[in-house]
């Protein structure tokens, strides 16, 4: 009997182990590499000729990079709402899901983190504002929050992937000698006794806890960046609320095409089972139903009165400019989504993926709303202006940039799965356990 | 046959077109527009003409923008050609007058504008005309917060003063002009002069405490409008208390409200204190490890 489950420990430890990359997977991989090189070329370019060489001009001061950088933001959430509250919740099923969520949490904010001094021309500015930054300003606050998500998001990663260590350093053959000496170097010293194990259970759950509150910090934080700004469209008290419900919901989209795809690649049908897709769609359904209800708000008052200053704005959102954006952000974005989710067939694994992916995509153009019509329409717009002033469309560098910075996010979830297993080990093998018991 | 019967049947449409277009197109009526002529002269610097034009919609005036209108000194001709001059949304136009006309204006101590408007699909043609004396106007103030104008009009050679005409004597404000007393014109006596005192104190002149005495005439029928201003240190100094930096977040560095130091820092300190303490745990386990690694052996 005890064989027979040293057996099926073995066989789940061969199927969850970090696979070499294949014919596609290099593919992937240079894919990537090639994107995230032509962004920096145009990073190289923007560095050299300055700022001029984007479409951001004295209206749009803010475009398309602090569009990705909100949704990075919104994507990094997820990590808090998978790892920690689940877990506080004693969701059981979400454990294979736990490692992906927290993989896509930590290359979401290294790419925020980067996009924000990418925004800001010169990098150098960023040593300023550490140097002068002024504590009331909420730029400092996002500085502090993110910072401090991005280090719990690591701990969270690095906690319970040490137990996965110690079964990565049994396979020295099917490793490489440096990936070999990396392991040894991070998680040799755990043995799996009693006390390591109470004070990383310990250490996992004060991190569960810590993270609910930076999370949500670090993204009303990012909201107050605009709702402290007197501008229209931005002048909200809903903003904080607005910003995290659809930070769950980009984060949860995010989360099953990542279990789509590994599900697919490294072949874990019998680790991410149709049952996850099931209740990650319901979870889904219920984060577009609670962030559509947020829209509603944010936009059916203000076009109910219609303030003349927001007029402009607003008749451009919603049959003007940006119409075929703001409905594509919409349709696409939630009541679709809404509206497949809501059948059961449609929770199956390959109509979750695709409407993850309608999220994900909804929500990027989603945050390109938040960001530029409003810059568009200034409650005092200067007289005379160039008609560059007056329209934004971002530059080939702008585009190219953006662009590396969604491969480089790619490109270390890629890379962090290669390392590490997607799927606890550890974990898995204990759940497996108890069920048997 | 055939070419003969497509060539008649090209006609016959391109008659038909041609006439359905005159047919269904109604001519329509052209509007009548209004012109009128203002002349200005402010701080007897250049003068400047500002016309206005207008049309009657429904028996209402309304302003008429994009109308180009030429303007004349005394004749249409090229010779005394003042400017073209397109009205905005107000349907004002305005124009200098130019050096190019220096030898017209001197010949003469009255002048006529003329302005004329050749007429689009919308409108006809129009024109008007007006007529001004050349007069200056000065403005002096004595110690007992007596403001006087005085009035003058070139005769022959020489500035004359001028008997009879309605001065407005006001201060400069923000959005109008605030008259220095009750009384709203005064009128030039024989010696071209108008006097009023001065009875509005405690009125904010800003930092210095200076305010602007205006005198004008306005809209006269000889005249046009004439404006001189003069400064004076009679207006009460007004030190502006700005609060903004105690009332707003947007404050400088150093004046960040206590409250929020606190705050910031203890919540930043609180969650680091703990991050750090989770990182010290990595290094109790790291030893617990490496103690079970030497009691195993």
């Amino acid at each position: 009997m005890e064989n027979s489950a040293s057996i099926a420990d073995e066989k789940t430890i061969n199927d969850l182990l970090p696979q070499k990359f294949g014919k596609w997977g290099k593919i992937w991989v240079g894919i990537l590499v090639a994107i995230c090189l032509v962004g920096m070329f145009a990073y190289y370019r923007q560095l050299r000729y300055g700022l001029v060489v984007t479409s951001m001009r004295d209206y749009a001061s803010w475009g398309i990079y602090i569009s990705n950088f909100v949704f990075f933001v919104a994507i990094s959430l997820v990590g808090s709402l998978i790892t920690a509250v689940f877990r506080l919740a004693g969701v059981q099923w979400s454990t294979p899901l736990t490692r992906i969520a927290e993989v896509i949490a930590v290359a979401a904010i290294i790419f925020a983190s980067i996009i924000i001094i990418v925004d800001m021309g010169s990098p150098e500015r960023f040593y300023f504002l550490v140097l002068y930054g002024r504590v009331q300003s909420p730029i400092i606050w996002d500085v502090i929050v993110i910072s401090t998500y991005f280090f719990i998001s690591i701990l969270l990663l690095y906690y319970p992937l040490l137990p996965d260590i110690k079964i990565l350093l049994r396979f020295k053959e099917n490793t490489g000698k440096r990936l070999y000496k990396f392991y040894g170097f991070i998680g040799s010293f755990w043995k799996g006794t009693a006390r390591q194990k109470k004070i990383s259970e310990k250490a996992i759950n004060i991190l569960c806890i810590t993270i609910i509150p930076v999370a949500f910090s670090i993204h009303t934080v990012t909201s107050w960046l605009f709702a402290t700004t007197y501008r229209p469209g931005w002048d909200s008290t809903n903003f904080g609320a607005y910003f995290i419900a659809g930070a769950f919901l980009v984060g949860a989209g995010a989360v099953v095409v990542a279990m789509y795809v590994f599900r697919k690649a490294d072949h874990l049908e019998k680790y991410i089972t149709e049952d996850h897709f099931e209740k990650m769609g319901r979870i889904l359904v219920l984060l577009a139903l609670l962030y559509l209800y947020f829209n509603v708000n944010e936009f059916l008052t203000p076009y109910f009165k219609m303030k003349e200053s927001e007029r402009a704005y607003l008749n451009g959102l919603f049959t003007g400019d940006f119409a075929p954006v703001f409905w594509f952000a919409i349709l696409v974005g939630m009541i679709l989504p809404i509206i497949i989710l809501l059948f059961k067939k449609g929770r199956k694994p390959l109509p979750v993926f695709i409407v993850g992916i309608m999220v994900v995509v909804g929500a990027w153009f989603k945050r390109y709303l938040i960001v530029t019509p409003t810059l568009l329409h200034p409650f005092l717009p200067m007289h005379d202006v160039p008609a560059s002033y007056r329209h934004y469309f971002p530059s080939w560098e702008e585009w190219a940039i953006t662009m590396g910075s969604l491969a480089g996010v790619c490109l270390v979830i890629t890379v962090l799965t290669r390392i590490f297993p997607i799927i606890p080990i550890q974990e898995t093998l204990n759940e497996q356990h108890e069920t048997a018991a | 046959m055939k070419p003969l019967h497509k060539i008649l049947t090209l006609l016959l449409f391109l008659t038909l077109a041609l006439s359905g277009y005159n047919g269904f197109s109604q001519v329509a009526e052209k509007g009548d527009l209004n012109i009128t002529i203002n002349y200005y002269i402010i701080n007897n610097q250049l003068p400047h003409l500002m016309v206005k034009v207008t049309t009657k919609v429904n028996g209402k005036f309304q302003n008429v923008a994009g109308i180009g209108v030429k303007l004349f000194l005394d004749k249409d001709s090229t010779g005394t050609f003042i400017g073209n001059a397109v009205t905005n949304e107000k349907g004002e136009a305005f124009s200098y007058i130019p050096p190019s006309v220096k030898k017209e204006w001197g010949t003469s101590v009255k002048h006529t504008f003329l302005a004329t408007f050749g007429g689009n699909s919308k409108y006809s043609a129009a024109k008007a005309d007006m007529t001004v004396a050349k007069a200056k106007i000065l403005i002096d103030v004595s110690s007992d917060k007596t403001v006087t104008a005085s009035v003058f009009e070139m005769k022959d050679t020489t500035w004359t003063p001028v008997k009879g005409v309605d001065v407005v004597l006001a201060m400069k404000r923000m959005d109008a002009d605030l008259l220095i007393n009750e009384k709203p014109t005064f009128t030039t006596d024989s010696t071209g002069k108008a006097s009023g005192d001065f009875k509005r104190d405690s009125i904010p002149g800003g930092a210095t405490g200076n305010i602007t005495l205006v005198a004008k005439i306005v809209d006269n029928d000889q005249y046009g409008n004439l404006v001189i201003e003069k400064t004076v240190p009679w207006g009460v100094k007004f030190i502006p208390v700005n609060t903004f930096n105690k009332r707003t977040l947007f404050a400088t560095r150093n004046k960040a409200p206590i409250w929020l130091l606190f705050v910031a820092y203890s919540i930043a300190i609180s969650v680091w204190g703990i991050l750090i303490f989770l990182v010290f745990s990595v290094f109790r386990i790291k030893k617990l490890g490496e103690e079970a690694h030497t009691s195993g052996n």
